[in-house]
């Protein structure tokens, strides 16, 4: 027999030359038309990973896109030049006209407030000239845009004042010191998102109507921006507008301004876009991988069951290399059509997504297909693909013919060749790469790989140990339990996917579920009984001792804090422009846009020294600055270093005399920048004030309080610290649920997995329930042992995934936020269930096709 | 006045058909078969392949349903029983042994035997399961799982558990199939020897002569039908 089978190799080594790409191709297909089945989880695991990564491409895209083709309309100009404080001088007011048409807009948060004063509310006033918006157009409800400002003490309101205040068209209010009348309602503003975040309901006035307000005085927190459209004769052609905005950071060099043109319109915007692009990617790609250990387990059955067909081809001549080609053909062209899956999916979607939320999107998205995306969801796809299947391939084409004469009770599990193992290591170091080269920041993505790396060695150490332990384990007398952990033991058994499918996704979850418990404990109880409970911005200096009566009148025992408040921008680190510089992410905050300064002769409340001096209380020499430590030690700053900040329009160099340690969480007034009072003194300013109320004060008196403040401080903005978290609050659960779908994400991709691993454990299952219906079990038997033998399992994934879950939250909620950890065992119950849940809703799918088997056809069969 | 000892048959088939659904359409397994099995009595079912042997000895162990004519085996009407009584039957009065062995691979030898005595309750199920597999020779390797053993020693376990809750009827599909010729021989010899032993009725479905001229009575199965029923005169 093996002569013969030596004869008929021998033609078949002549023929090799026939053997090209094209045989081998028409080979592969010709034996995938055996059927697909086996392979869906493995085109379901692709297609789920593709579809995720591809509609996080589309869509980012799509709005990138949008920014760009809208960037004038979203910048209200092809440049604008913000500051705080400081209207523009003559000479810059001067600058700017020179080189196109000029709208100037103030913006600032105050009050509005019914004429009776019974009413009030936060917002946010925007105060434009005649020619505002230069692109773009304002939608209303109501009277014209351009006739409501024209009208005298005209406004056009965010209708969600309206229903606060109870008002309609055509009604009065009062902000500050002057009446509006509201001529019609807000439907849309074309340069909101440059505009930054806003509390409150936004209520457009003319520059009129603001100086009648009284508001705009020396140190009111006014933001003063200007928007240019470039001359005709220029054509705002990207290379002019990168000339015009090197031209005007020199000639404005040290004015404070904050320049944005519309090629970027919104900087923030566009690095919060980056940065939630990555995070969704890697999300996608989190899904993949835990896809892929459902990819191994079913391209290892396919080739378990092809293993006599590997040993026939191999005994009529096909070489190792053969049939590792014809294998890998089938598992390209699977994994191919998997993407292709995906892609469309990926490309569909956000159609939808824009179809139902586009409203609620900062830009209208313009949907493209751009090849980069395409090609990078597929490459992923295709990476991920053949770094799980190259390993069992490379031990296919090792199986050998004389499979055919001898069965082998259990095929021992051998390593591929060397070079199929280096060839596994290098699309490992390419996928690697590649994530790390699509990555916006190289570091927070080899941070996710080392992550995955982890999760991953942990589930699968932790699903050969449960293996291990439940072989050694004695056997107890109950037989459905004795069953169920003997298949918990067994070599080739569930136990590994099942662990490794839900662990990752679970973890995911129960750090989620803690890490949103502990801020939501912060939130709604630790923080509003230490926190103050209302905080005043804008009190005239002049006026701080009659606020402090007023308070102590309305609610005796309250406790007053204020703080000189101006604002402004740091533009100088030692002398080094702040361009330049490249904080880690989590100081990047400070360098952009505004910060609060204040000025103290000694040691702020809440605030410890925790290196250098305090300056004397008289001290008037240089200006000095005492800085957060942890701030200035991402900006690698130092006492005896300089920064300088830009306040009013003038810098200001002042030296870092101590470093302190700040409470952020004690909501109390808490600066970045502590100046010593010689530096600011002198500059106009307001002052910020908490209101503390002690224990025990009726929600009743607490809400008067703003009111009577209201009335009697027309310009200050009170906010109740009470409604500010709740803002908060609401934010940060939308956050949350956008957290939650993502670990979501991994737990499909985890349930497929599990699907695919129950699965291929079928054929032995089923032959293992007729055998004991063979000796006397009765379907309840088989069963209990089945469930038994779920429910450990799940218990066991369960338990660790809430372990490194609740380890991962703990970490994540006092390291780095800082607060403390709060456990919460209904997260932990909640996970638990979900894995049970899971794996028993799909184990009884399986369970069914079990008992239903008839043993007669089963027994014959094998 | 005493009347002469007629011995009850263990089995008792009238006019049994086997129909079962395929592809081509229906097939006839099983045209009408009738059989009666005395207890204690050593029966060899023989035939060419296809002539429905294998579907005869499934019938008699309750794993199939026939679907017309009387099937009684160990005093129960197989036919008045529902799937799980007929599981709970199994494991009271009935032992099989297959070509392919069909231990639970996750289990040790030991377990494989103790496992149908667990199902009834039995006490020192282990104790019996130890001294069964010491009386088929595998008292060194009761901690051994299936993949660790060679065929003739899985055959030697399956043995061990068919007789374990010391069943009035013994069935075995050729059950020297997998095994080579001196192999074969011992499990044949350790298969009749605890027969005698047990006082079971021995029911076995084989292609080899040798087997069946052990058996006491050989029936002769073609196209579905018993075509000889002879008395072998020749004794294990």
């Amino acid at each position: 027999m093996s002569a013969a089978a030596a004869d008929v190799g021998a033609p078949a080594r002549r023929a090799r030359p026939g053997l090209a790409v094209s045989r081998l191709f028409a080979i592969a297909l010709r034996e995938l038309g055996a059927g697909f089945s086996g392979f869906y989880i493995f085109m379901a695991s692709i297609a789920l990973g593709v579809a995720v990564i591809a509609t996080v491409g589309t869509l980012s895209d799509a709005l990138r896109a949008g920014f760009e083709t809208q960037g004038g309309i979203i910048l209200g100009g092809d440049a604008t030049f913000s500051r705080m404080h400081a209207r523009a001088t003559d000479a810059e007011r001067n600058w700017l006209e020179a080189h196109g048409r000029v709208s100037e807009t103030a913006t600032l948060r105050t009050m509005a407030r019914r004429l009776d004063g019974e009413q009030q509310g936060l917002v946010e006033v925007k105060a434009v000239d005649a020619a505002y918006p230069l692109a773009g157009r304002v939608e209303v409800d109501g009277a014209p845009f351009a006739d409501a400002m024209a009208a005298p003490g005209g406004a056009v309101v965010d209708r969600v004042l309206l229903s606060e205040l109870g008002l309609g068209i055509g009604d009065r209010m009062r902000i500050g010191a002057a009446e509006v009348v509201v001529e019609a309602t807000l439907a849309s503003e074309p340069d909101a998102v440059a505009d930054r975040l806003t509390y409150g309901p936004r209520v457009f006035i003319s520059e009129a109507t603001l100086l009648k307000t009284g508001l705009v005085q020396p140190g009111t927190l006014v933001r003063w921006r200007y928007a240019v459209t470039l001359a005709p004769e220029s054509d705002g052609a990207p290379a002019d507008l990168a000339r015009f905005r090197a031209t005007a950071s020199a000639a404005l060099a040290g004015q404070g301004f904050v320049i944005a043109d519309r090629r970027d319109p919104s900087p923030q915007i566009t690095r919060t876009l980056d940065r939630l692009r990555q995070f969704l990617t890697f999300l996608g790609l989190s899904a993949l991988l835990v896809g892929g250990v459902g990819i191994a387990s079913a391209v290892q059955t396919f080739i378990e069951r092809r293993r006599t067909v590997i040993a026939i081809m191999k005994t009529v001549g096909a070489t190792s290399r053969t049939v590792l080609l014809i294998f890998l053909i089938q598992v390209l062209a699977i994994a191919l059509i998997g993407v292709g899956l995906g892609l469309a999916i990926g490309l569909s979607v956000p159609r939808l997504l824009i179809a139902a939320y586009g409203d609620l999107m900062p830009v209208r998205a313009e949907l493209g297909y751009s090849a980069a995306s395409i090609l990078a969801s597929a490459t992923y796809g295709i990476l991920v693909a053949l770094l799980f299947t190259l390993w069992p391939l490379g031990r296919a084409e090792l199986i050998k013919p004389s499979v055919l004469f001898r069965d082998e009770v259990a095929p021992e599990r051998v390593r591929p060749r060397w070079g199929i193992v280096a060839l596994t290591g290098a699309v490992a170091l390419a996928l690697l790469g590649f994530v790390l080269t699509m990555a916006e920041s190289a570091r927070i993505a080899s941070y996710f790989c080392g992550g995955l790396v982890l999760v991953f060695a942990v589930f699968t150490g932790l699903g050969t140990l449960v293996t291990r332990v439940a072989r050694r384990l004695p056997r107890p007398r109950w037989p459905e339990l004795a069953l169920a952990i003997g298949n918990i033991g067994a070599p080739g058994g569930l136990t590994r996917s099942v662990v490794i499918s839900l662990g990752a996704g679970l973890s995911l979850l129960v750090a989620v579920a803690l890490a949103d418990a502990s801020l939501m404990h912060e939130l709604t109880s630790r923080l509003p009984q230490r926190a103050p409970s209302h905080f005043l911005l804008d009190v005239p200096k002049a006026e701080a001792d009659r606020l402090v009566a007023i308070v102590e009148t309305e609610a005796p025992g309250a406790h007053v804090t204020a703080a000189p408040m101006l604002r402004g921008r740091l533009v100088e680190l030692n002398g080094r422009k702040v361009e330049e510089v490249k904080p880690p992410p989590e100081a990047q905050w400070v360098l952009h846009g505004d910060r609060g300064l204040t000025y103290s002769d000694t040691l702020p409340e809440g605030s410890t020294l925790v290196e250098g001096q305090w300056w004397p209380a008289d001290y008037s020499g240089e200006p000095l600055v005492s800085f957060e430590r942890d701030l200035a030690h991402h900006l690698g700053l130092a006492i005896g270093d300089t920064v300088t900040v830009n306040v009013l329009g003038r810098n200001l160099t002042a030296r870092i005399a101590n470093l302190r340690e700040v409470k952020w969480e004690s909501l109390s007034l808490n600066f970045v920048m502590v100046f010593s009072p010689s530096a600011l003194a002198g500059a106009p300013h307001n002052l910020l004030a908490t209101i503390s109320l002690p224990d025990g004060v009726a929600l009743a008196t607490e809400a008067n309080l703003g009111r009577v403040i209201g009335k009697a401080f027309p310009s200050v903005t009170v906010i109740r610290v009470k409604d500010a978290l709740a803002a908060v609050n609401a934010i940060l659960s939308k956050v949350m649920v956008a957290v939650r779908v993502a670990g979501g994400v991994t737990l499909v991709a985890g349930a497929l997995v599990l699907a695919g691993a129950l699965a291929t454990a079928q054929r032995r299952r089923i032959l293992e329930a007729v055998v004991l219906k063979v000796l006397g079990a009765t379907r309840r038997r088989v069963l209990t042992s089945h469930a038994l033998e779920y429910v450990l399992l799940a218990v066991v994934a369960g338990l660790f995934a809430a372990a490194l879950g609740t380890l991962s939250a703990w970490i994540a909620v006092t390291e780095v936020m800082k607060i403390p950890f709060t456990f919460s065992p209904a997260a932990v119950l909640s996970a638990l269930a979900l894995a049970i849940g899971l794996v028993l809703m799909f184990g009884a799918l399986g369970t069914w096709a079990v008992l239903r088997a008839r043993p007669a056809a089963i027994l014959r069969s094998e | 006045m005493e009347l002469p000892h007629v011995p009850q048959p263990i089995i008792h088939l009238s006019d049994v058909r086997l129909n079962l659904e395929s592809r081509a359409g229906l097939v006839e397994i099983l045209k009408g078969v009738s059989l009666d099995v005395p207890a204690g009595q050593s029966l060899a079912i023989v035939g060419p392949s296809g002539s429905g042997k294998t579907s005869l000895l499934m019938i008699l162990a309750g794993l199939e349903r026939a679907t017309r004519g009387d099937v009684h085996v160990a005093g129960r009407d197989f036919n008045a029983l529902d799937e799980d009584r007929m599981a709970l039957a199994r494991g009271e009065d009935i032992g099989i042994v297959f070509q392919s062995f069909h231990l639970i691979p996750t289990m040790t030898a030991l377990e494989n035997v103790a496992l149908p005595l667990e199902f009834a309750g039995a006490r020192g199920a282990r104790d019996r399961a130890r001294a069964l597999l010491s009386d088929v020779g595998l008292g060194p390797r009761l901690d051994h799982f299936p993949a660790q053993l060679s065929g003739g020693e899985q055959q030697r376990v399956a043995l061990a558990r068919a007789l374990a809750p010391e069943p009035k009827l013994l069935l075995a599909d050729e059950p020297t199939g997998n095994l080579d010729g001196k192999t074969g021989r011992q499990v044949v010899e350790l298969l009749f020897g605890l027969k005698q032993r047990s006082g079971a009725t021995l029911v076995l479905v084989t292609h080899d002569d040798r087997l069946a001229g052990a058996c006491e009575r050989t029936i002769r199965m073609a196209d579905g039908k018993i075509v000889a029923d002879e008395q072998t005169m020749v004794a294990a």
